[in-house]
């Protein structure tokens, strides 16, 4: 059963009015762990984003468990975002916050305004994050300022962030781009194995082409905006990867 | 021969010039503009460069003749010390009043988190330039034209003022933000409010005190002479002396003034000082941490 539908999708730069996407379809379903491979500048971060919406589509539909995403009210945008969890390349935390809040702001979506202004959230929802943080490996760490983590530690409070929501999709846009090549791993599996237990299909940008045959079911090739690829990680030729790759020059 | 030789003996024969055409033309001519239009103004005011040599042994002839010894005495009376407290008061909550309404206008006035780029942005950037474009005195003669005598035309110019002068300052930080934790917010589907509190008050916190530090240091500043204006406080003694001609009285209520906007500078520079060493503290700490 497919989970997430793009199809035609279709964004632009304001400015210059020059497509950045031109076209893209594909679904994610069950289970699903989805790369999104291609050089820098191929539209990779655009097309997760579009997916939520951070970047607005021209053109194309994006339906999650069938429901029209593109056409949706700021609202009611806003209530369809609680369930799709995004990790990003940089973190994204709120370094002066605590780890504890960073983890309970994945909560705002649906803790009343009023409440969260006092950061008043309910018990159940720190009794989840604390569960979290401990999955994550980082329960000796809820009161520590989140600028006080390391790289590795970072991300994985921005994965329990995600989790946090409950999410029926997870979106990584390179969630291991600033991170050494084992940490990267290990994030990578800690990413898989949550996404399996918790039955979360994931849609992850990535680089680096060995992770992704290595964690990835699934596989998009982009290339400036065109779909290359896409198909199973098994399926992958070398050739594949080459037309993917062949307008890269140093 | 040596190293440096060979290589240089390699080097294809090139012309190369620091000066870029027509690049300096453009920055020489600009600077040249500049000065000839420094000696037009000197010579269209007429002004004679040479009173400016006799000035300081002027300003001292006057000073030791007229505005000397200061009546202390006048400034230690119950009524004028009353109008320095009046005047504290009318700074405090013009500038409390005026931050209270900047900050909101200050993230509706910023470009990259504003609620709407279409029409609140512009409201907003037009409302703080409003306020900062007329002069804080300019304010005080124009409320007390509408509201008459006394303190609350006083307190409503401060409260321009500080619109303008922390609204351009605020916004200027929220403008400067890392917008990653406001796309972590958004795509966990807060709202503008929780994002602003959540991602970007943060951020800006400290930034904020420091320039509502500073705001009140130039709010109280500007107190002290809106009396002039007749909007009571200080300043109206200023004025009424100034108009007996009681120099000497003149003298002892500037001083008063100097001694009070030091000791509120003073305050409000150790107050920054301590935020800053908060700051630093903190940095430092964390890069410990990390190594």
């Amino acid at each position: 059963m497919s989970i997430l539908q793009v199809q035609n999708l279709k964004a632009r730069y304001a400015q210059t009015g020059d497509d950045i996407l031109k076209g893209i379809s594909f679904n994610v379903a069950e289970g699903d762990f989805y790369a999104i491979i291609g050089p820098s500048g191929a539209g990779k971060s655009t097309l997760i984003r579009c997916i939520n919406r951070l970047v607005e589509p021209s053109e194309g539909s994006v339906s999650l468990f069938g429901q029209e995403l593109t056409r949706l009210s700021a609202r009611e945008l806003r209530k369809t975002r609680r369930h799709i969890g995004m990790i990003f390349q940089e973190f994204n935390l709120v370094n002066r916050m605590s780890v504890m809040d960073n983890v309970l702001s994945g909560r705002l979506g649906y803790v009343g305004t009023t409440r969260s202004l006092f950061k008043l959230f309910p018990r159940s929802d720190i009794q989840r994050a604390l569960e979290l943080l401990d999955r994550v490996s980082l329960i000796d760490h809820v009161d520590k300022r989140a600028d006080q983590l390391s790289g590795g530690q970072r991300q994985r409070v921005g994965i329990a962030r995600a989790l946090m929501q409950d999410p029926q999709l997870l979106l990584l846009d390179e969630p291991t781009a600033s991170l050494d090549p084992k940490i990267s791993r290990d994030v990578m599996q800690l990413i898989r194995d949550t996404a399996r237990d918790l039955g979360i299909p994931v849609l992850c940008n990535i680089h680096d082409v060995a992770l992704a045959k290595e964690f990835c079911n699934r596989i998009l090739g982009l290339q400036s905006g065109r779909m290359m690829f896409d198909g199973k990680t098994a399926d992958l030729a070398d050739s594949d990867l080459e037309r993917i790759y062949e307008l890269e020059v140093l | 021969m040596n190293a440096y030789n060979s290589i240089q003996s390699k080097a294809p024969a090139r012309e190369w010039s620091r000066y870029r055409f027509p690049r300096d033309l453009f920055r020489f001519t600009a600077l040249l503009a500049c000065l000839l239009g420094l000696m037009f103004a000197i010579d269209f005011l007429g002004i004679d460069l040479a009173r400016l040599l006799t000035l300081f042994g002027r300003v001292g002839e006057v000073l030791s003749e007229r505005y000397f010894p200061p009546d202390v005495d006048y400034v230690m009376q119950g009524d004028y010390l009353a109008s320095v407290v009046e005047t504290v008061q009318m700074a405090y909550l013009g500038a409390l009043i005026g931050m209270l309404i900047a900050a909101p206008l200050a993230w509706f006035a910023s470009w990259n988190v504003t609620l709407s780029r279409r029409v609140l942005y512009p409201l907003a950037r037009l409302f703080i330039m409003a306020s900062r474009s007329v002069h804080e005195m300019i304010w005080t003669i124009l409320f007390v034209t509408v509201l008459g005598f006394g303190m609350l035309p006083g307190v409503c110019a401060l409260v321009m003022f500080c619109i303008g002068f922390a609204g351009k300052l605020f916004a200027e930080e929220i403008e400067v933000i890392d917008m990653g934790p406001v796309e972590a917010m958004r795509s966990a589907g807060a709202n503008p409010l929780q994002t602003f509190c959540y991602a970007v008050w943060p951020q800006i916190q400290t930034a904020w005190t420091g320039i509502a530090i500073y705001t009140w240091d130039v709010a109280f500043r500007a107190a002290t002479v809106v009396g002039f204006f007749g909007a009571g406080g200080m300043g109206w003694y200023l004025k009424r002396n100034v108009q007996q001609l009681e120099t000497e009285r003149v003298a002892a209520i500037l001083l008063s003034i100097v001694v009070l906007v030091v000791i509120s500078e003073l305050i409000s520079a150790w107050a920054r000082h301590r935020l800053n060493r908060k700051r630093d503290a903190n940095r430092i700490a964390i890069e410990a941490e990390a190594a």
